[in-house]
């Protein structure tokens, strides 16, 4: 890995010439604007191998632990320019989520144990929040840990666990106690190894038919006390501060950015811009991404100004999540009687997965917190309503 | 209130509905959809045949040539009861649509499709649309009693189960309707996968020459036949897509009544609740809009008439689009998989609103035809 300078002693723009010109020249062209939003580790191998190496794997992480150490500003450059170039999502759950928050919790033998296998690419990580019944309420979950000898016995069962399929870790969230008052305490955070005995997974086909996200069941499995972060039963503040500034990115807008290229691509094959009705929704979702662009930056300058953000970041989360459904209904009412079929559609500039992102569409609105959720944040935190 | 709130005298509109709910049963719509979807495969021929044997593809085909001679009423509770239910064989297209192409032509080539296409055993499929939907006929040429065809048609129904095709074409700007084996010299066949699980063709024509008897109408009579079709096939998807919406949201009450979260059934926020009320009222305009286009040309075709089957169509299709989108969010990460029957019933509707006219499309014609602007 290539030794790193100091990024947040550049002015933004120096940094974003820096790391666009390296990734433009590096990230492989077959790898640009993929169709697919999450691809598989494999899929993605030599871009992440690459990233390591040059050691711009791990945006947020603080250099001694081999990351870039960027602030939340150079950090949305980063995002952006990742965006603008195309580049695929790789595998990031544990970059974006069990990195920090080993970082921020974990113990000098966790951390030296896991960071660097997770920059190697030897360990994959997936989520393991979510259960049947415990979705928006979170907080209800039951996989339950009992303590034995050195370590605890795990059993229950995950949903909805993206990319489980090829992961080999879980970062999970266990009940260790439900005597407390509040439901919140007696969760305990656990870093799962998969392939101990009793973990079975169990792909789920969606509504792409593809196979994204998983069923995990856990029988009798053993976990080292070790492999505890935090104290037990204190992790429900740890899962919910890892997320920080990261917040900003569930409403970065290129989900919509990608959506509307390809709208504009089937609409100028189709002719629609000659039609009166579809130029004038389209400047209504053009302006609205454009839009979208000023009110991320305004909570982008909060963090540049080293700030915090507050529940009101929710905001781009929906406005994001819906826009870009509005634009892909947009793509089926261009496609008119071709909105029949299931394939990809052709036109004269490639073709456009419009099926594709209609249904994916679907999903931004539900993970990451619901938008009704969202707007509850928003309701009690921002304009402190009651009830 | 629920359903299309008809006058049924004689109880036969009731009698269709119970007989769609018995066929249900043995033929589970969801099931049937995923796995003529998995098998790729344009058309179930065993669901195909019981549709037959239930008295249903001869529906509204006229009494002289072997079909029941009911009327539109009962062709929109059938459908409806079958976007209910999703049975998702393309019975609007091979039905509806070759039915009334059939019933409009006249000779013994017409006698012997019709015979097949009501007992199931011949499948005959409309050919007439270019790629964006628009009539696109062939170019026909007469040899003697031959006639030759060339071109392109789109969207074709149970392109590889097909026996026999309709297809437009035209000579020296006159249309025709045609009847062309599905095995004729010259002919291809591309399918592509739908939405809703089964496949559409693009048919080639590479000098196909058919005999003279093929010809089941020309001129006018060509023209009023797929305006008819048209017509009364768009009213068919309304009366399917009411269907679909009025189930979405049966089906996503029950599960939002049953789903707890936060220690109660998630229909117990308010947000929920009113969510499912915009969307139960976009069911019930829909319904009512069927219902007004079923009356309006029961009192015979004409404007009344046009302007209400596409006001149904239009209103229909934006009702269950986007209810069975809402209803997909309502049932959180569940609705976002394919075990879950919900998502079906969306694909299902944009697929159906999609063909024959988008909404935005019928609404300007509906202007266009009321003639406000001239
Ligand atoms: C594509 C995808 C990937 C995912 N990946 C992961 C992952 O990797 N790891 C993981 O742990 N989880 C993952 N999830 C799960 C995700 O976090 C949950 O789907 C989400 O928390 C919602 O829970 P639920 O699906 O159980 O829906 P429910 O909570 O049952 O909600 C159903 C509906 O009710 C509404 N609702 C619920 N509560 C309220 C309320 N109080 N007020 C108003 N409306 C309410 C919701 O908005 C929603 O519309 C993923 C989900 C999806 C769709």
């Amino acid at each position: 890995m290539e030794a790193q300078q100091d990024w947040n002693a550049l002015s933004d723009d120096a940094f974003r010439e820096i790391f666009r010109e390296w990734v433009d020249a590096n990230c492989p062209s077959g790898l640009r604007f993929m169709r697919k939003q999450r691809p598989v580790f494999d899929e993605v191998a030599e871009w992440y191998h690459l990233l390591a190496e040059k050691g711009w794997l791990s945006p947020v992480w603080p250099q001694e632990y081999g990351g870039m150490g960027l602030d939340a500003g150079k950090h949305i450059v980063y995002v952006e320019e990742w965006a603008r170039l195309g580049c695929p999502r790789i595998p990031d759950h544990g970059i974006g989520l069990t990195g920090p928050l080993l970082i921020q919790y974990g113990t000098p033998e966790q951390k030296a144990f896991f960071l660097p296998k997770i920059l190697s690419g030897e360990h994959v990580w997936c989520q393991g929040y979510s259960e049947p019944n415990a979705g928006s309420d979170l907080a209800s979950l039951r996989t339950s840990a009992v303590a034995d000898g050195d370590g605890f016995i795990v059993n229950g069962q995950k949903i909805w666990t993206t990319l489980a399929h090829c992961a080999n870790w879980i970062l999970l969230l266990t009940r260790t106690s439900s005597d407390g008052p509040k439901r919140q305490n007696g969760i305990t955070v656990m870093l799962v190894d998969m392939t101990t005995p009793g973990v079975t997974v169990r792909p789920i086909p969606n509504l792409r038919q593809e196979t994204d996200f998983c069923e995990v069941f856990f029988d009798n499995v053993h976990v080292p006390s070790a492999n505890v972060v935090g104290e037990v039963d204190q992790g429900w503040a740890l899962a919910k501060a890892v997320l920080g500034h990261e917040r900003i990115f569930l409403g970065a807008p290129s989900r919509p950015e990608y959506a509307i290229r390809r709208l504009e691509r089937l609409a100028r094959d189709r002719g629609a811009f000659d039609d009166a009705g579809f130029v004038a929704r389209y400047a209504k979702l053009r302006l609205d991404l454009y839009d979208l662009g000023s009110a991320f930056e305004r909570f982008a300058r909060v963090l540049r100004a080293g700030g915090t953000l507050g529940p009101d970041v929710s905001v781009l989360k929906i406005f994001c999540s819906e826009l870009y459904q509005r634009i892909t209904e947009e793509m089926l009412t261009v496609a008119g009687e071709d909105a029949r079929y299931w394939d990809d559609l052709p036109t004269g500039e490639g073709d456009v997965d419009a099926m594709n992102l209609y249904l994916d569409s679907r999903a931004p609105a539900i993970f990451g917190g619901s938008n009704e959720i969202q707007r509850g944040v928003l309701a009690k935190g921002v304009l402190g309503l009651p009830g | 209130m629920s359903g299309l709130m008809l006058d049924d005298p004689d109880g036969t509109l009731e009698m269709l509905r119970d007989s769609v709910a018995g066929f249900a049963e043995r033929f589970d719509g969801p099931e049937g959809f995923r796995a003529r979807r998995d098998a790729g495969q344009d058309l179930d021929r065993t669901v195909w045949s019981a549709m037959a044997e239930a008295g249903w593809l001869g529906l509204h085909l006229p009494e002289e040539i072997g079909g029941a001679g009911l009327g539109v009423a009962e062709q929109a509770v059938l459908s409806e009861a079958l976007g209910r239910a999703l049975i998702s064989e393309p019975l609007a297209q091979l039905s509806v649509f070759a039915g009334v192409l059939l019933a409009q032509g006249d000779g013994a080539e017409r006698d012997r499709l019709a015979d097949g296409l009501i007992a199931g055993t011949a499948i005959v499929s409309p050919a007439w649309q270019g790629r964006d939907g628009a009539p696109a006929p062939l170019v026909a040429r007469v040899h003697g009693e031959d006639t030759v065809l060339t071109g392109a048609l789109c969207h074709v129904s149970a392109p590889v189960s097909a026996t026999d095709f309709v297809v437009l074409a035209e000579a020296g700007g006159d249309w025709m309707l045609l009847s062309v084996p599905a095995g004729a010299g010259g002919l291809s066949v591309d399918a592509a996968p739908t939405l809703d699980g089964a496949q559409l063709g693009q048919l080639t024509f590479r000098d196909v020459k058919v005999p003279g008897n093929a010809v089941l109408a020309r001129g006018n009579s060509a023209r009023a036949a797929l305006e008819a079709a048209v017509a009364t096939t768009r009213l068919a998807l309304a009366a399917e897509m009411a269907g679909i919406a009025a189930e979405a949201i049966d089906r996503t009450v029950a599960y939002t009544r049953d789903r707890v979260q936060f220690g109660k059934a998630i229909a117990s926020f308010q947000v929920v609740q009113h969510r499912l009320v915009d969307m139960w009222s976009d069911a019930e305009f829909a319904q009512a809009a069927v219902v007004n286009a079923v009356e309006t040309l029961a009192d015979g075709p004409g404007k009344a008439a046009d302007l209400a089957i596409l006001a149904a169509k239009a209103r229909a299709g934006d009702a269950a689009v986007t209810i069975t989108r809402r209803a997909i969010h309502l049932h959180g990460a569940m609705g976002f998989t394919d075990a879950c029957d919900i998502g079906l019933f969306m694909k299902r509707a944009v697929a159906l609103n999609a063909t024959l006219g988008q909404p935005e499309e019928l609404r300007l014609l509906f202007v266009a035809r009321e003639g406000v602007a001239a």
